[in-house]
């Protein structure tokens, strides 16, 4: 007899079934209750209209006047600009907020005016500023993913051990030392955070940005499609933004696990 | 003599390792008021009203006074609105009519996302259901299903009230499943070495340890609320904030359009203390995180 014994645990079949089930469930309910004419084609559409509408829309350009690929590329554009501008202008600036006094002196009052404000309600403000261009979206965005970036670097930094910064002051490293050798490493895994929670807000606000003005994007489709009463546009750019949305979450976590593949969490 | 000092400031603390509350004063030179945190502050925020009155009274920015309004002139305009009616409303009736919609919605989807986030993780089977279900929907920004709500229900309170829902549904659920998965397991077997049920567990271990995660997923839930409501308010209304923000937008009116925000930022701040005054008196037991 050996000391140790081999223990399998087995998922039950119920469990492997019930996501496949419930998933399938909620598709063939949703399609039986348009077909049936409960819930009036007016007000939704069935996922095979969806599906339907999916494949026409890479070759027809009716009727909102774009593909739906330069759609998606329109949105990827303003998204990924607001978002690498928030990036780098909230990163550097959350990291000193956190070390530097004067920094954060100067800085966490301001930041603590904008930060109660929803980047949705900038969005009147932009329009006079920029127009209903680029810019103005790309700035929207821009202040929606800026807020995390701030705050999770922020904390990042503060977390830092602090047996470590008074061991490098015993040492005789000076601030900025400390700072770039203990606290920028400490606060990166806050940092990946931040790139994760920064792309959902930035998301969210391209879609508020696009629904109130644009002239193409997946936001634009939407709009386009409740004012054409078409519900499967409309369920069509809903379920692209959340597609492309979680897409790009997963190959920044992908990117994250690479980057972080030597630190210890 | 000063060793004495730091001992005493130390005393009070439980740990031998943490550092005594040492103020040293030292001569008050010109260095020393520089980094002083209450002067950058003041001087921080003169200089942010002040750069904005600046902006407002050139023409930077295009438009002229279309642009951006000066500073006191959007107090003015706040003034105005407590007094005048905009649409049968005063400002307060505006406040109360976008605080209505955010305290709905929030009440309703957390009294159905926080039991069913619990449930989900204290049983797998309700977890294979309706987990699949939730990751399909939730990567959708609450925003996008305006168009489909304005379908459902038209323009009016239960549109708006949908979007809420569906927007403060996420962070209460998930936080309450994470909060009851995190759980550390020492506690678990703590319970059941003491002889206590699957009841004593959930009872004891489960809904304690995980108050504090699930109040964290309220207040996220009740930012996102009032971005929520902003945004249907903005697309479709005849009350409430949004809606004074859009007269403001109409009407080229830089001085209504930043009352309205400073106003929502007011309310919104508001609610997050009142949340926060809730969790201070529901759960003492939750750890004090220094920061932010």
């Amino acid at each position: 007899m050996t000391a140790y014994r081999e223990v399998v645990v087995r998922t039950p079949l119920a469990l492997k079934l019930l996501p496949i089930l419930s998933v399938a469930t909620f598709f063939i309910a949703w399609e039986i209750v348009v077909r049936t004419g409960v819930v009036p084609d007016t007000m939704l559409a069935a996922p095979t209209t969806v599906t339907q509408l999916l494949f026409d829309k890479f070759t027809n350009m009716d009727p909102d006047g774009a593909l739906l690929h330069q759609h998606a590329w329109v949105s990827i554009q303003e998204a990924f600009g607001g978002y690498f501008l928030a990036l780098a202008v909230g990163l550097p600036l959350g990291l000193a907020m956190g070390w530097f006094n004067v920094a954060e002196g100067l800085a966490r009052p301001i930041f603590e005016i904008i930060r109660p404000i929803p980047p949705v309600a900038w969005i009147p403000l932009t329009i006079f500023w920029f127009g209903i261009g680029l810019p103005g979206k790309i700035f929207i965005i821009w202040l929606g993913g800026l807020v995390p970036c701030v705050i999770n670097a922020y904390v990042g930094v503060k977390m830092t051990n602090p047996t470590l910064i008074q061991m490098a002051r015993t040492y005789g490293a000076s601030d900025w030392q400390i700072f770039k050798q203990l606290c920028i490493p400490s606060a990166l895994p806050m940092v990946f955070g931040a790139l994760q929670i920064a792309l959902a807000c930035c998301w969210t606000n391209l879609v508020a940005a696009e629904l109130l003005a644009a002239d193409a994007g997946l936001g634009f489709m939407i709009t386009m499609g409740r004012r054409l009463a078409m519900p499967e546009m409309v369920v069509l750019g809903m379920f692209m933004v959340g597609l492309t949305g979680a897409f790009i979450g997963v190959i920044i976590d992908r990117v994250e696990k690479r980057l972080l593949a030597g630190i210890r969490r | 003599m000063s060793q004495e000092a730091t001992c005493n400031a130390a005393s009070s603390s439980i740990a031998n390792e943490t550092v005594g509350q040492v103020v040293d004063r030292g001569p008050l030179n010109l260095g020393r008021i520089l980094t002083n945190r209450w002067f950058l502050h003041t001087v921080s925020i003169v200089a942010f009203f002040s750069l904005w009155d600046l902006l407002a009274r050139s023409d930077v920015l295009g438009g002229g006074s279309s642009a951006l309004a000066r500073p006191h002139e959007v107090l003015e305009q706040l003034v105005v609105l407590t007094r005048e009616e905009l649409a049968e409303l005063t400002l307060w009736g505006h406040v109360w009519a976008s605080t209505q919609r955010v305290v709905v919605g929030f009440s309703i989807a957390a009294a159905i996302a926080v039991p069913l986030g619990l449930f989900m993780a204290l049983n797998r089977y309700v977890n294979a259901v309706v987990k699949p279900l939730f990751d399909l929907l939730k990567p959708m920004p609450p925003i996008s299903w305006i168009s489909i709500s304005i379908l459902w229900f038209g323009i009016g309170e239960t549109s708006k009230v949908f979007i809420i829902v569906l927007g403060t549904f996420v962070p209460c659920l998930l936080n309450a499943y994470n909060g009851v998965r995190l759980v550390e397991p020492e506690l678990y077997d703590v319970v059941r070495m003491l002889g206590g049920k699957r009841r004593d567990e959930i009872l004891h271990v489960c809904f304690p340890a995980s108050f504090p995660a699930i109040f964290a997923g309220l207040q996220i839930s009740l930012s996102i609320a009032w971005t929520c409501v902003l945004a249907a308010e903005l697309v479709s209304a005849r009350s409430g904030l949004g809606y004074i923000i859009v007269q403001g937008m109409n009407l080229s009116q830089p001085a209504m359009v930043i009352g309205g925000m400073a106003v929502i930022a007011a309310a919104a701040w508001g609610t997050t203390l009142l949340v926060t005054a809730l969790e201070r008196k529901l759960c003492p037991w939750k750890r004090k995180i220094a920061g932010l």
